[in-house]
């Protein structure tokens, strides 16, 4: 345990030496897009007294959020190596020591927890979970300092997970990972902007020239960060698609987990993530296509099996949301942010990630807005091209009239 | 999108007169891959380039395309690697199930191929092996060119050529599950009494197994799991890729006969007797 607070203290430490020194307060912000990385960035611009404006083409706060209104919110480095690259492994391992200083300056409280993830799995499944664990050993060779998967029997997860006890008989513990409730924080979120002035403009459409037109008049930084809604603007390193992802929420008084679980699925892992007051997420279903229609049947009854598996009392838990979303991904499935024009920044690509990285790559971004370097996102592996780059691959977006 | 002639000659082909020939179409690749489960396009897309398949398969229904818009997202990448795509019916378990699928991807990409899946099990993925014959007769009425994946039953492989089909896809393990050839003795009793193109799909896991089918005779293979959850997809689809080549140019070059009495390679005879001890 000593090595892994040990690891813990470098990631911490890493993070707050590179906790950016605002040298230009004053320049004013055009946020596109009230979305998760959006609203954080928009919140911590305008917290540190730049003029901030952000709009969004969505309704209102309730149908606004896109992907982060209906994630799991997981932060679940560890897991996700197996099915990510070591520089989302990095952006999301620097991210969990990053949340509890970005909630604390937050006006309402953000329920976040970081007691580590359980790994289960039917027995049919025990090869998918061989080839998890083949995966895992892989990825903890490359970074050393990833905490080591605790394996548990029936047990030592008894001890774990008292309400489990006795329905699996092996499983694995990851240790340090966490969650939060993305709800609680994308309201906390508008609050500090409304607590320094700044309400969301709803229902506004915004197009690149118009954009440009006001950056040119303040002499500011636009900041696109709409995700899918970015998709016609997209330009570096191939289209901006939609993968779709089906999640539901429950409201179980017979369950209680005191952490999420994975289990683990040939197709793609389902997360039951416990929220506070016996509320559960679970998700996601992970499709290659940008279908926004409503959670298919076959969906519902693979997710809901796979909790009722877990745990029996979901028989009773009742289905408050069944929900469908597409993550805004990249080609190579991997964030990127993009200098379209001087001052003028795409931030895309976080796919199923953007709570496990976003404070990674909003701090990439504050450091390149103050201090006009990227060594943050050089050194998290994050893709950042800017405008005067040397070897820039972008450079067609048309943003001037 | 079709089939077009010029995007199959535009492949280098390592000998034009042993061309794969299916439905009357020919193809300089034996090796075909699935798109699932890779970890991402761009890796995708790379093995692709790496291994050069003859064919991609994609599932409208798992793959999420059924009935929906594919001129966005995945579906545009997919069509952009410039390789033919042979649409399937994974995860359909009925004939009605089979016929519209397969009607919704003719639609889509413009094509008549179809990869003809009808499942009977869902955890071993096995295919409904009664129904079979039925659903391919039923899409060769429509028009289609099927390609029939099958267990390695003979009779079962017979009956699917009664209806119609001019190749078949017998497995050659579960699919997914990477044991190579359980069946050696069935898998090459259908190569004896089969004259179509036989292509192995499914249950590889390694270059050998595709190398060692190949030798046997067959005429192509089909992978996907194997390439996308390896350590390296883009390595392994070049390794399969090179397997299949070299099972293919052996089974042309033709084996030697299998000798249980050692036979030297030089003659003994005229060797110094020092050396002969």
């Amino acid at each position: 345990m000593v090595s892994i607070m040990e690891k813990q203290t470098l990631w911490l430490k890493s993070a707050t030496a590179l906790e950016p020194l605002p040298s230009k307060r004053g320049d004013p912000v055009l946020v596109i897009g009230a979305g998760l990385i959006g609203r954080l960035l928009a919140s911590t611009l305008a917290s540190q007294g730049h003029p901030v404006r952000i709009v969004d083409t969505a309704a209102g706060a309730a149908a606004g959020g896109g992907a982060a209104w209906v994630a799991a919110a997981m932060l679940a480095p560890l897991a996700e190596s197996i099915a990510t690259e070591t520089n989302v492994v990095a952006q999301g391992y620097y991210a969990l020591a990053r949340w509890p200083q970005l909630l604390s300056s937050l006006p309402q409280p953000v329920f976040f927890q970081q007691q580590g993830t359980l790994i289960l799995w039917h027995r049919q499944d025990a090869g998918e979970a061989q080839r998890f664990m083949d995966l895992l050993a892989r990825v903890q060779n490359r970074l050393q300092e990833l905490p080591a998967p605790q394996p548990l029997n029936s047990q030592s997860l008894a001890e774990l997970e008292p309400a489990l006890a006795g329905r699996f008989s092996q499983g694995l513990y990851l240790p340090q990972e966490g969650q939060l409730d993305n709800r609680q924080l994308l309201a906390a979120l508008l609050a500090n902007l409304r607590e320094h002035g700044v309400e969301v403009e709803w229902n506004c459409p915004l197009d690149y020239e118009t954009a440009h037109r006001w950056q040119e008049r303040s002499g500011g930084w636009v900041l696109d960060c709409r995700g899918l809604g970015a998709q016609k603007e997209w330009r570096w390193g191939g289209p901006l698609r939609g993968v779709r992802g089906e999640v539901i929420r429950l409201y179980a008084p017979e369950v209680s987990l005191q952490r999420p679980t994975r289990l683990l699925h040939p197709r793609y892992p389902i997360y039951i993530a416990p929220k506070q007051d016996h509320l559960f997420v679970i998700g996601a279903t992970e499709i290659e296509t940008e279908d926004l229609s409503p959670v298919s049947v076959r969906s519902v009854l693979e997710l809901l099996s796979a909790a009722y598996v877990v745990h029996s009392g979901f028989a009773e838990a009742r289905i408050l949301e069944l929900n469908s979303q597409c993550r805004p991904t990249l080609p190579d499935n991997l964030p990127a942010v993009v200098e379209v024009a001087p001052r003028f920044l795409q931030i895309n690509g976080l796919y199923r990630h953007g709570f496990m990285i976003s404070p990674a790559i909003h701090d990439a971004v504050l450091e390149y807005i103050h201090q006009g370097c990227n060594s943050l996102a050089k050194q998290l592996g994050l893709a950042f091209e800017t405008a005067n780059s040397s070897n820039s691959v972008h450079g067609s977006v048309q943003v001037s009239p | 999108m079709s089939i077009s002639k010029s995007l199959v000659s535009s492949f280098p082909s390592v000998d034009e007169e042993d061309a794969l020939t299916l439905y009357g179409q020919r193809f300089s690749s034996r090796l075909m891959l699935g798109t699932a489960r890779y970890p991402s396009p761009a890796v995708l897309e790379a093995a692709i380039s790496c291994a050069r398949p003859c064919m991609l398969t994609a599932s409208l229904r798992r793959q999420g395309a059924f009935g929906r818009d594919t001129s966005q997202g995945f579906w545009t990448l997919l069509q952009k690697m410039g390789i033919p795509i042979l649409p399937n019916t994974a995860g359909c378990h009925s004939l009605q199930e089979v016929i519209s699928t397969a009607e919704m991807a003719r639609e889509v990409f413009a094509t008549d191929w179809i990869k003809l899946e009808l499942i009977g099990d869902d955890y071993t993925l096995q295919p409904d092996t009664l129904q079979l014959p039925a659903a391919a007769a039923e899409l060769i009425r429509r028009g289609f060119k099927v390609l029939p994946y099958t267990t390695d039953d003979l009779v079962l492989c017979q009956r699917l050529l009664d209806v119609g089909c001019e190749a078949v896809m017998p497995w050659a393990a579960p699919i997914g599950t990477g044991k190579g050839p359980l069946n050696p003795y069935n898998l090459r009793m259908l190569r004896e009494r089969i004259q179509v193109p036989l292509i192995i799909d499914a249950g590889l896991g390694l270059p050998s197994h595709a190398c060692q089918v190949m030798e046997w005779g067959f005429d192509g293979v089909l992978l996907n799991t194997a390439v996308a959850l390896a350590r390296d997809p883009v390595a392994m689809a070049g390794a399969f890729a090179k397997a299949v080549g070299a099972g293919r140019q052996a089974y042309r070059a033709g084996a030697m006969l299998p000798q249980d009495v050692a036979q030297p390679s030089t003659p003994v005879l005229g060797t110094p007797f020092w050396h002969q001890s």
